[in-house]
């Protein structure tokens, strides 16, 4: 049927349909102008990016091997200093013998199961977790409980026998 | 509207001439606003008569609801939402505010009696079967509630700043990064950032004090126009012989029924409980007598507990044990239940997930006809279970925690 | 320490061998155990009919609450007075130098057990002795079952204090510490849900005999004893379903605190009981939901539902029941894989330590004992079943569950008092030491709690205090 040939008041509907359509897109565009920015806002954190400097951590000269020691540092985090700014840290420098020749693991005291902190545990004998029961071996490697994956190790430099460490993390083996 | 007013005691006391003046300007506000008619709305109802005391934790519910947004509001007056000064702002409170301590410590055992009564209202919902036809959406509505008012409990626990605020936030904003595909990305959304900061005490303060309660409020608003649409339920023993009756007793129960009586669509029969009594004052006092004395408690445990303050927080800490708020106890034991990869998100998603699906389904899930517990095998046998279950997890995790 | 030192030289020992003391105090502590389980399950069970049969106004109900009351009143009798011979005679006899360590370091939960079994006394005896004249003031009646089962639930926690300090001791200096030692509260779950099923299998039992009896043929007794097994057996499965959960929790607890004993149960040569002990497991789940099944289809209901559930617990019994090998030794262990992870070609999986197979055979149990309640419930909430319907093979099967649950609540405290061999305190005190004993010098080992040490090398303060 041709819209000429309805009754008046049928073809005032379809003004009334415009209308009731533009109701709608002009909702639909305020919700959009107002929601847009406030979405961008909520989704950026995903995508921040950070340059990490190296941080001084101690003289390890005399950290005995076999021996999980914990040291405090200040990583300081790069970027905004609201936003990320410096945050103590625990490092574990762990010195362990493999196979006649020591090796240096800068552990992260972070359980990777629900990130609680971990502690060098010396009656168990591994990296023990109070959350969950996670438990790890001196060199990270996750062996009992939840933990999905071993510890994570910062980055570190050794300049003589100073230790410097940044805060990117990698996973362990 | 004549009418009204005669069976409205509240009405008609409060249209009664006090004195010539203050009658006079009752009555010219009454005019204008219509005091007397929203009175009259909000206080006549027919209740179910028999059970009435336990029909009084839903409102117990709403006055601990509204004892924590006042609390939470005269907080404000003196907490800063930053990572330097939240701790020191509530440190400042325990020591030098006797009053604003007390007020905090309110707001905490509030929060912990509004657990266990919302705990109760759900049981005695589930166990009367009041879900059902025409109440479903009222328990979906419920189960929103009770899920955002889990959700104000663990942004709140957060909020100090303090060692046990900081690792729950921790563990709360990790447990998210397991879920598929994008975990890792909501996590930094909630924490505005790659790891914890400043960004994420600010979101989650946003997300107590403005976005939870934000949903909360209307939501409430809802479960109470639903309430009031419908009437009461009640329980079993307001409906003794009402399968029994016949079809003239039945229409006669119903065309006499009080508003907001008859509730239809409903099963035969349950339209009406077989006895009425008035909201005001019956019911009205009962639910006095329970919130006084909840309120009660609340403000005694406030003065001689109070809420702990651990130290501030310390990202760098060694042996900090953290322990979820006993109210998470289950979900934290599920944690260690859970271990290692793939399982790791079934623990966390998987089975809370298809719990909440299925108490939220309750409604749709339960066919059985009757009201009384012992003739619902089919949810009361898994619900019991359910709740032992729980019961179980928390008392297992106890265990765990204390012997670390 | 020095108490210890100074009290001992006085004892004097019983001149038997160890083997005999051990096996003495083994039957007679097992013989309590059982006794004190009933007790404690009875009461609750005994609490709910009543208030069920006050509420209900249930016939049925109020005449098995008073036969229930009279059981428990004689049974207390009996087992009191064992428990009263086991302190008296045994402990102080045989096994004095454990009875002391014990005394010293639970001390206050000892007497608050004996200030419970007076408790225990006060409630019950009004119970037994004047049921009918309590009757008229129902509520009291009911309050008073309701206080002797707090009252039991007190005895066992507090009892359970000495049972899981035995197996996972803590710093004896430390009351609290050892009062909720690793395995109390996994201890105080599993108990008090196995009590509960013990006590509803015990009269499962009753009701399955007596019905293959001819008195029980009569047809004023059939239609009771026919429902008295049902409701015996709801309980005694019902609460069975708990188990696997609270047991596994318990024994991952014992993995971490006390590995020698949890080894020896799960691995070593205490392994072949455990296969028998799940095998009972099973047995209990099949033949429970083999009796509902039955039973249903004794008052002429076909239920498809049930004969399935009784298919897949018949398949996740022998699921269970299925060695990985007889590991009698860690070869034999080690041949069947069952040390190796199941990534690596193994039989473990993460879950402490499990084989496969017999976890899904648990998660099996759970899910299929919570469906075929249901469906059973159903049945008999619709009032489609006819108290008396019950035939030869139900009152077997009643019969069957009886003596499994009983059959495995003995086995279980024969593992429990086993797995610590030779320890009678784990890593503190010899089973031996009881009858050849040398007082300890300035440190014994009865006190050496383990270190507390963090065990940290802190070079800077961490903690930073603002």
């Amino acid at each position: 049927m041709a819209e000429a040939q309805l009754p008046r008041s049928k073809r005032r509907m379809s003004r009334r349909k415009f209308m009731i359509m533009g109701i709608n897109a002009a909702g639909a565009g305020t919700g959009l102008l107002i929601a847009a920015p406030i979405v961008g806002s909520i989704l950026s954190p995903a995508f921040y990016k950070f340059k990490q400097p190296w941080v001084l951590v101690a003289d390890i000269k005399h950290v005995p091997v076999g021996v999980p020691t914990a040291y405090v540092v200040m990583l300081n985090q790069g970027g905004d200093a609201w936003q990320v700014p410096p945050v103590p840290r625990t490092v574990y420098v762990v010195k362990v013998n493999l196979s006649n020749q020591v090796q240096l693991i800068t552990l992260s005291n972070v359980c990777t199961h629900m990130q609680c902190d971990v502690h060098w545990d010396i009656n168990l004998n591994v990296f023990f977790c109070p959350c969950h029961g996670g438990e790890y071996s001196m060199e990270g490697t996750n062996i009992a409980g939840p933990p999905p994956k071993p510890l994570f190790r910062y980055q570190h430099k050794l300049v003589g026998t100073t230790l410097y460490v940044r805060n990117v993390l990698t996973e362990g083996n | 509207m004549a009418q009204g007013l005669e069976r409205s005691p509240i009405a008609a006391k409060l249209t009664r001439p006090v004195s010539g003046l203050m009658a006079t300007t009752y009555r010219w506000v009454d005019e204008r606003l219509g005091v007397t008619d929203l009175m009259h709305q909000l206080l006549y109802e027919a209740v179910p008569r028999r059970g009435a005391w336990a029909y009084s934790l839903g409102s117990a519910t709403l006055i601990v609801i509204i004892l924590q947004i006042v609390t939470g509001m005269f907080l404000l007056w003196t907490y800063v939402p930053s990572t330097t000064e939240a701790w020191e702002s509530l440190n400042f409170i325990e020591h030098h505010d006797e009053f604003a301590a007390i007020v905090r410590g309110m707001h905490l055992w509030g929060a912990y009696i509004l657990f266990i009564v919302i705990g109760l209202h759900m049981v005695r919902t589930f166990v009367s079967g009041s879900y059902k036809k025409p109440r479903e959406l009222n328990w979906i509505i419920g189960v929103v509630l009770f899920l955002l008012v889990l959700g104000l409990g663990i942004t709140g626990s957060m909020l100090p700043w303090d060692q046990a605020a900081y690792w729950t936030a921790t563990v709360v904003t990790h447990v998210i990064s397991y879920f598929p595909l994008f975990g890792t990305q909501i996590e930094e959304i909630l924490r505005g950032g790659p790891q914890m900061g400043p960004a994420t005490l600010t979101r989650f303060f946003a997300i107590h004090i403005w976005l939870l309660p934000a949903l909360l409020v209307p939501m409430i608003g809802l479960h109470l126009i639903l309430l009031r649409r419908h009437g009461e339920h009640g329980s079993w023993v307001n409906y003794e012989g009402v399968e029994e009756e016949t079809e003239v007793e039945r229409s006669r129960r119903m065309a006499a029924a009080e508003a907001p009586y008859p509730a239809l669509p409903s099963d035969p029969g349950y339209a009406v409980p077989v006895d009425l009594d008035e909201f005001f004052p019956s019911q009205v006092f009962k639910d006095a007598v329970v919130s006084f004395a909840l309120v009660l408690i609340i403000f005694v445990m406030a003065i001689v507990v109070g809420a702990p303050l651990e130290r501030a927080a310390n990202p760098a800490a060694l042996n900090y044990v953290p322990t979820p708020e006993w109210f998470f106890l289950p979900l934290d034991q599920l944690l260690v239940q859970f271990p290692q990869a793939w399982m790791i998100p079934v623990g966390v998603f998987v089975v809370p997930g298809i719990g909440t699906t299925l108490l939220m389904l309750v409604p749709f899930l339960d066919r059985t006809p009757g009201r009384e517990p012992w003739r619902r095998p089919e949810v009361m046998v898994p619900g019991l279970f359910t709740v032992l279950f729980l019961v179980f997890e928390a008392m297992l995790a106890v265990g765990r925690l204390f012997n670390l | 320490m020095p108490l210890l030192a100074a009290a001992t030289p006085q004892l004097t020992q019983v001149p038997i061998s160890t083997g005999v003391a051990t096996a003495l105090v083994a039957l007679l502590m097992l013989t309590h155990v059982q006794f004190a389980a009933w007790q404690q399950g009875g009461y609750i069970i005994l609490a709910v009919s009543d208030f069920v049969g006050w509420k209900r106004k249930s016939e049925r109900y109020d005449r098995f609450s008073k036969g229930l009351v009279t059981a428990l009143g004689a049974t207390f009798a009996v087992g009191g007075s064992l428990a009263i011979f086991a302190v008296m005679i045994l402990f102080l006899g045989l096994w004095a130098h454990f009875w002391i360590d014990v005394q010293r370091v639970l001390f206050w939960p000892l007497v608050a057990e004996a200030a419970a079994f007076v408790g225990e006394i006060i409630c019950l005896y009004p119970l037994y002795a004047r049921w009918d004249r309590l009757g008229r003031v129902r509520g009291l009646r009911v309050g008073l079952e309701v206080l002797l089962f707090i009252n039991a639930e007190l005895q066992m926690l507090l009892i359970n204090m000495v049972a899981s300090y035995m197996l996972t001791p803590r710093n004896a200096f430390n009351l609290p510490a050892i009062m909720m030692n690793p395995t109390e509260i996994p201890l105080e779950i599993h108990r008090m849900v196995g009590n509960i099923a013990w006590a509803g299998a015990i009269i499962a039992l009753t009701a399955g005999i007596r019905l293959l009896l001819r008195s029980g043929h009569r047809p004023d007794v059939r239609p009771y004893l026919d429902w008295m097994g049902h409701y015996g057996l709801i309980y005694a499965i019902g609460f069975t379903i708990a188990q696997p959960l609270v047991g596994w929790e318990y024994a991952k607890e014992i993995q971490l605190h006390a590995y020698a004993s949890w080894y020896d149960m799960m691995l070593g040569g205490l392994s072949v009981a455990f296969l028998f002990q799940v095998f009972l497991l099973g047995a209990i789940f099949t033949v429970g939901i083999f009796y509902l099944w039955r039973r249903v289809r004794a008052s002429g209901f076909r239920s498809p539902a049930l004969a399935v559930c009784t298919l897949l617990s018949f398949g996740a019994w022998m699921l269970i029941s299925t060695p990985s090998s007889l590991a009698w030794s860690y070869e034999s262990v080690f041949a069947a894989n069952a040390n190796v992870p199941i990534w690596q070609g193994g039989l473990l999986i993460p879950w402490g330590a499990m084989i496969p197979w017999k976890l899904t055979a648990l998660v099996a149990f759970t899910g299929v004992t919570i469906v075929a309640l249901t469906t059973y419930l159903k049945y008999v909430s619709r009032g489609k079943l006819r108290w008396g319907d019950a035939g030869r093979g139900q009152a077997i099967s009643l019969i069957a569950v009886g003596v499994a649950v009983s059959l495995i609540m003995a086995l279980m405290g024969f593992i429990r008092e086993n797995s610590r061999g030779p320890f009678l305190i784990t890593n503190h005190m010899l089973i031996n030491q009881q009858q050849n004993y040398s007082p300890p010098s300035s440190t014994g080992p009865a006190l050496q709690g383990p270190a507390s040490n963090s065990g940290v090398s802190v070079i800077l303060p961490v903690e930073t205090h603002p």
